[in-house]
This record gives C-alpha cells, structure tokens and sequence, in this order.
C-alpha cells in the first residue's frame, strides 16, 4: 500500500472547504447550479480514470454508465413513482450490470474491441431511447422528477460529499495492491500472466467499480436536472469526460476530479462570448494537451508540493 | 505418474511452416533440464506451448497428472509452471519491488501474507536485495533477468522455465546467473528446463539435455553423450560454427 502524503490530505481538505464555501457565501442560486453539475463531472471523470486510466483499456462509452443510471432514476420516477432515494442504489445496480455485459465477453481479448464496444453500446441505448418513445419519451426524455432534496445548496453539498466519498475510495483502492495490478495491466499484460494474474477477471472487476460511481453520478444528474433525456448517453459525454481525465493527468483520480470542476467553470465562464466558446474552449484544451501531456493538474500539484513530501 | 511433465506429441503449425513436429519428452522431479538447439529450432515456441502462451496444432501435456494443453497462462502459472522470457518483459514505470509483488498476489501465492516481505525476500534471493525503490528502467540487462526469476519465483512453481537467460550477458554475468540458478535448483527444489543456444554455459550447467533442429527432437541424454551425438554435431554444431564465422 502506497502511503498517502499528508499534504495530499491538507490540500484535499482546502479544496473541499473552498468548494464547500463558495455557494454558501455567495449565496447565488444559479453558482449553486453550475458547482452541483461540475462536482458530478467530477465524479464521472475520476471514475473513468479508475479503469481506464489505471488499466490503460480506454473506455469510450462512459457515457452508458452515466446515461443508465441517469434514465433508471427517471424510470423510477415515471413508471413507478417510487422514493427517489431508491434512485441512487438501484442506478449503480444498473450500471453495473451494463459493466458486466459489455466488459465481460470484450475486456477478455486485445485490441481496441472494448472502446469500440463501449462506444457503440453507449450509442445503440440513445437510439433505444428514441426508438421506445412510448416509455423513454423520446428527445425530450423524462420529466418531473422528484428532487431528492428541496434546497439546492443542500443538494450540492450532497452531491460533493459523494464526490469526495468517491475521490477517497478510488484513491485508496488504486494506491492498494489491487491497483498495482491494474497498473500492471497497463504495463504488459502478457507478463501479468506469466505472473499468474487473472487479467480479465481484473479489468472486469474495474469496470464494474468504474460503471457504479458513474451510475451513481447518472442518478445524482437526473435528479439535478429534475430530467433525462437522450444525450445522457451522446459521445460527448463520453469525450469530454475522457478530455477532463486528460487534463487532470491521468491514473491521478484527484486529478481527474478537479480539473472536471475546472473545465466545467470554464464552460460557464465562457458563456459571454457566445459563438466564439467553442473555440476559445478548444483552444485552451489543446493548448493544454500540447504543452502538458502529463496533464495539468496532478503534475503541478505534484510539482508545488514536492519539499513538502 | 511420478513425472512432473509429460509432453506426448506435440505439433505446432503456422500455416506451411512447422515449427514443432511431434515432441515427446518428460521430466521427473528434482530435473535439471536444458533445450539445445539453434535459433529457429523451435524452442520458444515449444516453451510457449507448454506455458499456454500459444495452443498446440497436436498433442498433449500434462502437468502434475493434469492435462494443461487448453488452460490460459495464468493458470499454467498456478498449477506451478513458471517462465521467464528472452526479451525481459518488466513493468515498465514500477519499481523493483512492485515488480515482485504483482507476482507475489497470483491465487498459488496466497500462503504468503506478507507480500512485500516476500517480494523483498525474494529481491535478495537472486541477488537484487536492498534496492527495491529502483526505478526499472535503469536495470541493466543481467539485473534484468534476475528481475524476471524473483517474479516467476514468486509464484511458487514446482517447474521453472528459463527461455535464453544469458543471452546477451557478458561472461562475468553467465557465471554468476549461472550461479544463481543453480543455487535455486539445488536449494529450493526446483526442477528447471531452460533454453540455450550457447553450448559451453549449457553444458556446465544442466544434468541432461533434450536437442532440438528444425522443431524436431533430435537426442536426449546427458550433455556428455550429446556432444558426441553425431546428428547433433552434424546438426547443431556444424550450423552454430557457420552462424559464429558469419556474424
């Protein structure tokens, strides 16, 4: 087990307390908003790096998971009318099981069949949902969810108490001797056999604990935005959420997490210039990635605090 | 049933080419074994067979009693049949020790609690000690084959296999890796089979020595009455002067 350094913890700490501040100060409902959808990146964004950043497979339908746990909570909500509390263990059942059934018949062979097997997956449930428009509602989706909390600053410290419970679990486990493995997979799986790993049964496990927290997230969404719809399951979920994992430096998970705040404030920031935010957007991504191909933020934070290690 | 490994005819086609025809040999317990033979000869691919890297065309193998032909690497590993490989394969971005430990957490080590324990041991014990925080990409390359039996030790394997461990070692490093796996035969019970295509190292080293050409089994017996062998002068050591004056 590798050790935690305790200015990992205070730093952590500062930018929960930070995060935790800002809306309570403020007191603005709409900064409310945008940090509940940014602490939600947050969680979908570490919980790719969990798999796919330790185990190397990239994963290119996050998206899946996000949109399978999003949708059950809006099924929940619609079908049956149950407590929207149930919403958040059943989504990470949800996920999970799409865990299995995509990772478990691809995660097994070599070659990019899981990215493109995830990716299709992620593609063939937006089409379902259109095509089974009777119950999913088709574009617009589900609406009138309940909300799982009546205040909305309430709601997004809960959403950023899970993302910090999730931050912490996934760190912890990657710094465990299961995430060496994963790392090791990473490496050369054809030594990990030799080793006498069950590589398979380890990338399948991963995901399924990669696919849970982002059902987890998918549900938190829904409730969010008190609605689903189908570009839950769009492929720029899936990218942007990998660009945040990028941008974070990958295998980092803390990493991962804050720059997904980061980018979705700047997403919002940018709203002022209209037309010209994708660009200045892009721009800024690719500027990053150029420069920094270890990422931003893991390596600098690594970097400040190096004599305090 | 008292042999550790049985291999009844194994054949191994790429399309036109056969790289293995019809090998047979078996090991007892306690057997210090070596496979001679040229490149080309089709050892690595007879290793790979029997390690499950690869599937037979034909033939059998069985391991402890056990049939292995169809069973995933990692499951040869934990039925006790460990390798090594010619180009060292480590986890690049580990250290040392973490290069161990992924080995010392497979199902046949699980008696082992302590696993970095028994990681540094195991670094001390082919001559590694002290220096688990070393990045692995700096190893040179005899530290590197020494890295790859800690792993395949760690593992607990009734039956080691080495593919090529002096190739490309100076003659200082032969003989202290040498050293070294004798030591380990000798000491931790283990039977051995290991490939080489250099004669002088092999023959100091191994009790008998199963000679291959073109992916046949040419002899068997012990290195004194292999050498004398005429179809492995004739085969062997002809080609092997041939590849010497050329290179």
């Amino acid at each position: 087990m590798k050790r935690i350094a305790p200015i990992d913890i205070i730093g952590g700490i500062i930018v929960v307390a930070i995060l935790a501040a800002i809306p309570a100060v403020t007191g603005s409902n709409y900064l409310t908003g945008v940090l509940t959808v940014c602490v939600i990146y947050g969680i979908w964004a570490s919980s790719w790096d969990f798999m796919s950043g330790l185990t190397g497979r990239e994963n290119f339908g996050h998206s899946l998971f996000i949109g399978a746990g999003a949708y059950t909570a809006g099924f929940l909500s619609s079908l049956w009318a149950a407590n929207p509390w149930y919403s958040l263990p059943l989504a990470v059942v949800v996920a999970v099981a799409f865990a299995v059934l995509v990772g478990f018949p691809t995660l097994r062979l070599r070659g990019p069949y899981f990215a493109l097997a995830m990716l299709s997956t992620s593609a063939i449930l937006q089409r379902l949902c259109l095509i089974f428009w009777e119950y999913t509602g088709g574009e617009e989706g589900i609406y009138g969810l309940d909300p799982l909390m009546k205040s909305p600053l309430y709601y997004y410290w809960f959403a950023l108490g899970i993302l910090v419970i999730t931050v912490i679990v996934l760190t912890l486990l990657a710094r465990s001797h299961w995430g060496l493995l994963l790392r090791a997979i990473r490496g050369d799986e054809a030594t990990c056999q030799a080793a006498g790993i069950n590589v398979t049964f380890y990338k399948i496990v991963s995901l399924m604990i990669s696919a849970a927290f982002a059902g987890l997230g998918g549900a938190l969404y829904a409730h969010y935005q008190l609605q689903v719809s189908p570009p839950l399951f769009s492929v720029i979920v899936s990218i942007t959420v990998i660009i945040m994992v990028y941008v974070g430096g990958i295998g980092s998970i803390y990493g991962a997490a804050v720059a997904a705040i980061l980018l979705t404030l700047l997403t919002e920031m940018l709203r002022g210039f209209g037309e010209y935010r994708l660009w200045i957007y892009t721009l800024t991504l690719m500027l990053i990635l150029f420069f920094l191909p270890n990422g931003l933020i893991a390596p600098l934070w690594r970097r400040m605090t190096e004599r305090l290690r | 049933m008292s042999d550790l490994l049985e291999v009844n005819g194994v054949t191994k086609r790429f399309g036109g080419l056969t790289a293995v025809k019809n090998a047979s040999f078996t090991l007892k317990k306690g057997d210090f074994t070596g496979i001679l033979g040229p490149n080309g000869a089709g050892k690595t691919t007879l290793f790979n067979i029997l390690t499950g890297f690869m599937p037979p065309t034909s033939g059998t193998i069985h391991f402890n009693g056990e049939l292995v032909r169809e069973l995933a690497p990692y499951k040869v590993v934990n039925r006790g049949m460990a390798r090594t490989f010619q180009l060292t394969r480590p986890f690049i971005g580990m250290n040392l020790l973490e290069n161990v430990l992924v080995a010392c957490m497979s199902p046949r080590a699980k008696e082992d609690k302590d696993k970095e324990e028994r990681a540094r041991h195991l670094l001390a014990q082919v001559g590694l000690g002290g220096r688990d925080k070393e990045p692995v990409e700096t190893l040179p390359y005899g530290d590197l084959r020494r890295l790859e039996i800690a792993r395949a030790l760690a593992t607990r394997p009734d039956l080691l296999l080495l593919d090529e461990p002096f190739a490309g070692l100076g003659s200082s490093e032969i003989e202290q890796l040498a050293q070294l796996i004798r030591r380990l035969h000798r000491e931790e019970n283990l039977t051995i089979l290991l490939i080489e295509h250099k004669l002088r190292e092999f023959m100091a080293l191994v009790s008998r020595v199963i000679a291959m050409n073109f992916g046949e089994i040419i002899a068997v017996g012990p290195p004194e009455e292999i050498v004398k062998n005429e179809k492995v002068i004739e085969a062997y050591i002809g080609k092997t002067e041939d590849a010497h004056a050329s290179a």
